[in-house]
């Protein structure tokens, strides 16, 4: 290992922000020996989701260089400001095959349009795309995450589910920070449901498999997946190097998160985010998505100073009666502007926590470059306008150096409707998966390199 | 004489047989006709290519019988009896030719002979249900252990229960929680440093000494298969869980020891976490074995495994006797098991399931709006609805019970006097426009926004939910019309409905769906009475378009029994009969739902009858393997 992998506890603290309690090993060195070389890092795909879209005029940058240059973001955006080289704003970004509250959110990873009765999101999504082909180095092949929903819709399918195995079955997703901590970092359960005995139920599942219908072989098959993938995950427990890491303990300068979700809601979406930039920096995957919540949020926002009302009612920003099935009735605004503000000043906190998340990617120095470096991340909506429903324009934001294959910094200006498959293909491609065509894409996004 | 009746009866036959010939002429062609009809005037944007609205009569049209996409069919039917379809800009068949299409359509769909079907469909393997899995555990071990709080949510489609094989998805998170919950339940149904209760349907025997071990070792290990399992276990399982066993006691564990790792290995099998029946290799239907009728009515009477009685019925083959099934459905229904009908059947029905989850308060703001108040609404319908039951009261009480269960929190949420304690009761309600469905916390609560009630939703639960005669679909040119009522948002409801009127479109359905939900007007959002709202008094009244007026929720429930009973029934049956298969109903259960119907029906509806023949119905004892096609999609729309 060379040199500059090697970092203090100290400047670990401070890039993770000591407030959160999370485990940092004091080597620093990747703790799984898979994970990492030292020469080249590789590359690690991110999907942030937030639902409810954006009001119109509350995305495009304020100042723009004659080639792009973002110079000056929206104001809504100023936390993101410093950050504004490493970053691409798209516009005219859309989702040509679905969109909205429901099946937008279930497409917006798969790229294909969804079927309520059929159960289907019309295709696999990308980061399972990526992790079957990449996840089989690592601890997780993914890392599925979302905030706990809230309110209406907080159990249903497709407003929960961006990640899909395949086109009909959904990845489950975890909500609950400790589990995940748990499912990267500690050892696999050390109860009676060991090695020897997960081997001969994987003898069970293929009798049991010859005992019922085809039909019914999806389903055993299911089974046998999950339980490879805890199998697989028990193996990497196993390896030394890594049990060696975790197990002195005085090496480990975070704790475990608590078995409780945390009642602050920006604690909560932070140690989320931490957990997905601990997954990336240690290597315990390489693909992770997080789900700001479900696709068609009514959650209270009223910890924001002057804002009242549920998201998703502020995203109708124009109706401002109080009234409408949407509302809470209890909760009027003067006028449109008035809601629009609110519903931005949502928005904006939004943007605020993923800057710090890429804020804390950025801290992070691989010696080639800094996670953030090393990492195509997209971060948006499946809704345009959210007062509209609007399904072109959909605000989106590619973050990351992509290993160095991404020219940052620009305001991707698209004139006509640009897919976001095309995005996929190529963030599928630079994860080294072979593949040429992706839903409605043919050929790669070159806007992340060339100009529009 | 001989010849001549002969000659007669020939002559019959040949008039049977020409009639029968013409009639067949006249369907082909106008089978011919109405698919060309389609090809001509349809499949330009309802293609497979196109597929416009998602809608894609070309694979319809394939899929015979017409009735296996009847929601879609009968929109078509609707939008062009209605003038939609075409497009208007677009060609347009003549005024004959459209009727010839909406005959043809009609014949096949509307008036579609269901005698023809025979197929009692089949029931997918599929994961437990959380609850499922709680309960099996619990029953299984005799200890109430709750091990699924951590587990991710079970996600809801728009496919019926959550029972059903099509959502319940198996993931490797999952899955670890489950091997986290085994390794807690092995742990504590075998404690290491005692014995284990005596009461434990576990152990029928514990060996006091080692040279007793391997016999007690083997008549537990046999005994948990059986049950775990719910089938005799194979002799390859035995001796797989036996190895097991065997394995820990050379490492000179103890018996507990070796015995949790036995237990352990046969909960982490797919023979318990999975519920599949054993398929036969035929393309006839053909009767699912006894094992497989106690688990199926275990699972749908109890949401959890068979007890002894059942296993040793079906191991003596005598369960699938009509008498002994009916005798076993009073049982089970009289256990107090069967809470599950409510709590979980009713409530995912008529969808008071959400409260507290979906819809729940910020209890800062609203500290009156307590989890325990929450817990005892849901409770109020749950145990109101297995009571019905257990009592095999008419399906009218569900709508004008004078009785309720509430507990201290919950009477005094009603003003109901004199009730003390936590626990929930039977009580009279003393008010009558608290009686039955509608008077209910519950479900007002779950049909309302937070803070205010929703005439429309409410409105649309009872022509949906509870009745199962949702509204069709908005017109094609909505979009249209939402602009007009977007402008209008700040309008009354009442306006609202009046604006509609001016749609003669618009009107057709809300006309019946509006005046439903402003009855329960006097109900707040979370179900509480008032007089006044926002100053303003409320106005209860209405007018259904069979020309029926009523007032308020005493007038609600004199509509439901007077002229929607059937209604009523047949959703109860559609739902109940669903829930019982854990899967979606299909066009080949129609005769089933009929045939259960009528019985229903013939004894005043008294919702004992609903279930005995449910459970002895064909598609609940009979099976067959699906065809390869539905095979690959089972709907291709």
């Amino acid at each position: 290992m060379t040199k500059s992998w090697q970092l203090s506890r100290r400047s670990m603290l401070r890039a993770l922000g000591a407030s959160v309690a999370l485990p940092w090993l004091e080597a620093m060195q990747p703790i799984s020996p898979l994970a990492v070389t030292p020469k080249r890092p590789k590359l690690r795909a991110g999907y942030i989701y937030f639902p409810n879209g954006v009001s119109k005029g509350s995305w495009e940058p304020e100042k723009v260089g004659r080639k792009g240059e973002l110079r000056e973001l929206s104001k809504w955006m100023k936390d993101l400001e410093p950050f504004k080289n490493d970053i691409l704003i798209g516009h005219n970004i859309w989702t040509p095959r679905g969109n909205g509250h429901g099946a937008g959110t279930a497409t917006w990873l798969t790229g294909g349009s969804y079927s309520g009765s059929r159960v289907s999101a019309g295709g696999t999504s990308v980061d399972q795309i990526i992790a079957r082909h990449v996840g089989k180095d690592t601890m997780l092949p993914s890392l599925d995450m979302s905030m706990r929903g809230e309110g209406y819709f907080s159990n249903s399918l497709p407003r929960n589910s961006i990640s899909w195995v395949n086109s009909k079955l959904p990845a489950t997703r975890d909500t609950n920070p400790r589990t995940i901590y748990d499912r990267m970092f500690r050892k696999a359960s050390e109860g009676v449901t060991d090695k020897g005995v997960i081997d001969l139920v994987h003898d069970q599942a293929k009798s049991l498999k010859r005992r019922v219908g085809l039909a019914d072989q999806r389903k055993i098959d299911e089974y046998i997946e999950a339980l490879r993938a805890v199998e697989r995950r028990m193996e990497f427990a196993e390896n030394q190097a890594f049990k060696t890491a975790l197990s002195k303990g005085e090496r480990i300068a975070f704790n475990r998160p608590s078995v409780e979700i945390p009642d602050n809601h920006e604690v909560y979406m932070r140690t989320m985010m931490d957990l997905m930039v601990l997954g990336f920096w240690s290597g315990a995957t390489r693909v992770g998505s997080l789900m700001l919540d479900h696709g068609q949020s009514n959650r209270y926002f009223d910890f924001i100073d002057g804002v009242r009302g549920t998201w998703h009612a502020l995203s109708h920003y124009r109706d401002i009666s109080g009234k409408t099935e949407d509302d809470d009735g209890i909760n009027s605004w003067k006028n449109v502007a008035q809601k629009r503000d609110m519903y931005n000043a949502v928005t904006a906190w939004h943007h605020r926590q993923f800057a710090y998340m890429i804020g804390k990617m950025k801290g992070i120095d691989e010696g080639n470059g800094t996670l953030l470096d090393n990492t195509l991340l997209l971060y948006g909506s499946s809704l345009g306008d959210g007062h509209a429903h609007g399904e072109e324009n959909l605000p989106i934001i590619f973050a990351g150096g992509g290993g160095g294959t991404v020219r940052s910094g620009r305001y991707l200006k698209y004139r006509r409707n640009y897919s976001l498959s095309k995005y996929h293909l190529a963030t599928m491609q630079r994860m080294g998966v072979p593949v040429e065509e992706f839903a409605d894409a043919d050929s790669p996004m070159s806007g992340l390199t060339k100009n529009v | 004489m001989g010849l001549v009746i002969q000659k007669q009866k020939l002559i019959q036959v040949l008039l049977i047989f020409c009639l029968a010939w013409l009639g067949l002429v006249k369907g082909m062609a106008s089978e011919v006709t109405g698919v060309e009809l389609i090809k001509n005037f349809c499949l330009d944007c309802h293609d497979g290519e196109t597929r416009k609205g998602e809608v894609d009569l070309e694979a319809a049209l394939n899929a015979k019988p017409l009735v296996k996409n009847l929601d879609l069919w009968k929109t078509v039917i609707n939008r062009v009896e209605n003038g939609d379809m075409p497009p208007k800009k677009n060609d347009q068949p003549s005024s004959s030719k459209k009727k010839d299409l909406l005959k043809w359509l009609n014949h096949e769909v509307v008036q579609f002979d269901y005698s023809s079907i025979d197929n009692p469909g089949y029931e997918q393997a599929r994961r437990l249900t959380h609850i499922e899995f709680s309960n099996t555990l619990r029953d299984l071990l005799g200890l109430d252990l709750n091990l699924v709080a951590d587990f991710p949510i079970d996600l809801s489609g728009k496919s019926g229960f959550d029972n059903s094989a099509n959502t319940l998805f198996l993931q490797p998170i999952l899955m670890e929680r489950y091997l986290s919950a085994i390794d807690k339940a092995v742990e504590a149904v075998l404690p290491l440093k005692k014995n284990p209760s005596e009461n434990s349907p576990v152990f029928v025997v514990w060996p006091s000494e080692k040279g007793e071990e391997p016999k007690a070792a083997s008549k537990i290990i046999n005994r948990f298969l059986l049950r775990a399992f719910r089938r005799p276990p194979t002799e390859r399982e035995i001796n797989q869980v036996w190895s097991v066993y065997n394995r820990s006691r050379e490492k000179k564990e103890s018996f507990a020891m070796g015995m949790r790792h036995a237990f352990g290995a046969a909960l982490v099998s797919p023979a318990f976490l999975l519920k599949s029946e054993r398929t036969k290799k035929t393309n006839e239907s053909y009767q699912v074995d006894e094992y497989e009728i106690a688990s199926r009515l275990s699972y749908f009477l109890w949401a959890s495994m068979p007890d002894d009685e059942l296993f040793q019925l079906a191991s003596e083959k005598r369960l699938a006797k009509p008498k002994v099934l009916a005798q076993q459905v009073s049982r089970m229904l009289a256990d107090s098991k069967s809470e599950t009908l409510g709590s979980v059947f009713a409530a995912q029905w008529l969808g008071f399931d959400a409260l507290g989850v979906r819809v729940r308060l910020d209890p800062i703001d609203n500290p009156w709006c307590t989890d325990t108040l929450m817990a005892a609404m849901k409770q109020e319908s749950a145990m109101g609805f297995t009571s019905l039951i257990r009592k095999n009261k008419p399906l009218s009480e569900l709508i004008q019970s004078k009785t309720t269960f509430v507990n201290e929190e919950l009477a005094k949420f009603y003003k109901l006097k004199g009730v003390k304690g936590d626990e929930m009761r039977l009580v009279a309600h003393t008010d009558k426009r608290r009686y039955g469905l509608f008077g209910q916390a519950s479900v007002l609560a779950i049909t309302s926004s937070p803070y205010r009630t929703s005439p429309i939703r409410r409105g649309e639960w009872i022509l949906d939910s509870l009745l199962g005669t949702p509204p069709p679909p908005p017109p094609s040119d909505a979009g249209e019309l939402d602009e007009d009522i977007e402008e209008n948002r700040k309008l009354t409801f009442r306006q609202k409905l009046e604006m509609h009127s001016k749609n003669p479109r618009c009107y057709s359905c809300h006309r019946e769906m509006d005046p439903l939900g402003f009855s329960l007007e006097n109900y707040d959002w979370f179900g509480r009475w008032r007089s006044k709202s926002r100053g303003r008094s409320i106005d209860s009244k209405g007018r259904l378009p069979s020309g029926t007026e009523f007032e308020g929720p005493i007038g609600l429930r004199k509509v439901i029994v007077g002229e929607k009973l059937d209604d009523l029934a047949r959703q109860v049956t559609r739902k109940m009969l669903s829930y019982a298969l854990g899967r979606q109903l299909e066009y080949y259960d129609v005769p089933a739902v009929r045939k259960i119907l009528a019985a229903f029906k013939g004894d005043n509806y008294r919702i004992q009858t609903l279930l005995s023949e449910i459970c002895s119905s064909y598609p609940f004892n009979f099976r067959k393997n699906p065809e390869f096609g539905e095979l690959v999609d089972s709907k291709s729309l």
